[in-house]
């Protein structure tokens, strides 16, 4: 399966908020309803300011702790992306909580975040923001041409800012989303090696499957022991009452003929 | 429930009164409800089931019915109550001697077995091990129903994980439950109330002598008011 990504250039990015508005347009979004946020970030004092916009969206994670809670499926991944099916979504909000970029959000009782234009892109189309970026700081295409391209354009920026990088290529397994970054990501408040929780992985991939085995083995191996124990309790029984111990059990007949 | 003068028949034993049964149907059903609505978002097959957010509601209106059982009981059946919590964590050497043939008696055989009170050791452990898993699955519940926001992405795992892992306990305590309620036909205690004396005096031997003494006693008691 190819394996698609976003390219995410901040040092490119002008913060013009087109790409927020052609998502909200061009997925419909309902009122409320926002997939990607323009945030301004900024360290330090003036004049000594750093910063700049994060881009506040879905990273598209390889191991997406999203992914590894939902109970539903209606998180999983295609293409490399991360995709939601809201109809399926049953509200429980538990993605809200493991997401390490906190991006998914509760919005009408159910999960809502970037699921990287999927109808648009398998229609022949571009994702909405990548479309409309005046600047060219989003691009779309196969991951390996995107991260090629991502470091050509940290190659460059380097000259001007000596910290600047690709982030997202280990990261939570690999971003569907390379991010050229002019600074450190620490300065846009990003993680720098965000990693979902060995329990949150454990939960459904080993907990669940295991404890639904475990009892519907238990439960069929019970069934048929219970069988066999019942007969050997009853030829007790019948040993008992033969020696006269008990005074005679298994009158059950009698007893409802009685009542 | 207490064993104050109590039914003794001649085939038949009272073993629950109409209150605690009452107190475990509300267990039991419940229980049930939680089961089956939590498999819902446990087993991938079922998933269909969860959107609307249905099944979701139905599981936190069990669980209230749930966490209401202890509260329940002690209001309908105060001293039944005290006296579980009592007998589930307090074992005598008969209650060790059985523990150590319990496969024994799992698989059908009495005889042999240590004369046991109202309570088997395997029925006080069940009781003690219910509790202390209810807590649990309680605690966890509740801290995935309130407290989310505040849990970070590692406790929200714990919180479910221990969820679960409660919730597999408690299922494989019921499957324990229902078998030995078939293999010594027990169920007609939790329907009726009653029991076959045989069974109770195979299994609970201490149990029945103490009802035959207190119905000796009564009966000593209206001799001497009738001379």
């Amino acid at each position: 399966m190819s394996q698609y990504a976003f390219l995410l250039d901040l040092g490119r990015c002008i913060g013009c908020q087109a790409c927020v508005a052609s998502c909200k347009v061009g997925n419909e979004l309902g009122i409320g309803q926002q997939y990607i946020e323009l945030i301004e970030k900024t360290h330090g004092e003036f004049p000594n300011l750093t910063g700049g916009w994060d881009n506040h969206r879905c990273y598209h994670c390889g191991d997406a702790a999203c992914i590894a809670v939902c109970p539903t499926g209606s998180l999983f991944k295609e293409d490399g992306l991360t995709r939601l099916d809201r109809s399926t979504c049953s509200g429980c909000s538990y993605c809200t909580e493991a997401c390490p970029y906190d991006i998914p959000v509760m919005w009408e009782g159910k999960s809502s975040k970037c699921d990287g234009c999927a109808d648009t892109v398998k229609a022949g189309g571009s994702p909405w923001c990548v479309g409309t970026c005046p600047s060219m700081a989003l691009e779309y295409g196969p991951r390996e041409e995107i991260r090629a391209e991502a470091h050509r354009r940290a190659d460059a920026l380097r000259n001007r800012y000596p910290n600047a990088q690709v982030y997202g290529e280990t990261q939570a397994g690999g971003l569907g989303m390379l991010v050229v970054m002019p600074d450190d990501p620490e300065l846009l408040d990003i993680p720098i090696d965000p990693k979902t929780p060995f329990m949150a992985q454990a939960w459904q991939k080993i907990v669940q499957p295991a404890s639904v085995g475990i009892t519907i083995g238990a439960a069929v191996v019970a069934g048929a022991a219970a069988v066999v124990a019942r007969r050997r309790h009853e030829e007790e029984l019948d040993e008992l009452e033969a020696a006269g111990v008990i005074s005679g059990h298994g009158d059950e007949k009698e007893q409802e003929e009685d009542e | 429930m207490t064993t104050q003068k109590v039914p003794l028949g001649d085939r038949e034993v009272l073993r629950y009164r109409k209150r605690p049964r009452i107190v475990h149907a509300i267990l039991a059903s419940s229980f049930l409800i939680l089961l089956l609505t939590g498999l819902v978002i446990l087993w991938p097959a079922l998933s269909f089931l969860a959107p609307g957010g249905a099944t979701r509601w139905l599981h936190r209106v069990a669980a209230v019915g749930f966490m209401s059982v202890p509260i329940v009981y002690l209001i309908v059946d105060r001293e039944g109550a005290k006296e579980l919590m009592v007998d589930s964590f307090k074992y005598d050497r008969d209650d060790w001697r059985w523990i150590k043939r319990f496969w024994s008696y799992a698989f059908g055989h009495t005889a042999n077995m240590p004369k046991q009170g109202r309570l088997n050791a395997g029925q006080k452990m069940h009781h003690a091990l219910v509790m202390l898993l209810s807590a649990s699955i309680v605690a966890s519940g509740l801290a995935l129903w309130f407290f989310m926001p505040s849990l970070g992405p590692t406790g929200q795992a714990w919180a479910a994980v221990i969820h679960d892992l409660s919730m597999l306990a408690l299922t494989l305590l019921l499957v324990g439950h229902l078998y030995f309620t078939f293999v010594y036909k027990a169920l007609s205690g939790m329907t009726r109330g009653y029991v076959d004396i045989d069974e109770a005096r195979l299994e609970h031997a201490k149990w029945v002598e103490e009802l035959e003494q207190e119905a000796a006693e009564e009966a000593a008691e209206e001799d001497k008011q009738a001379v």
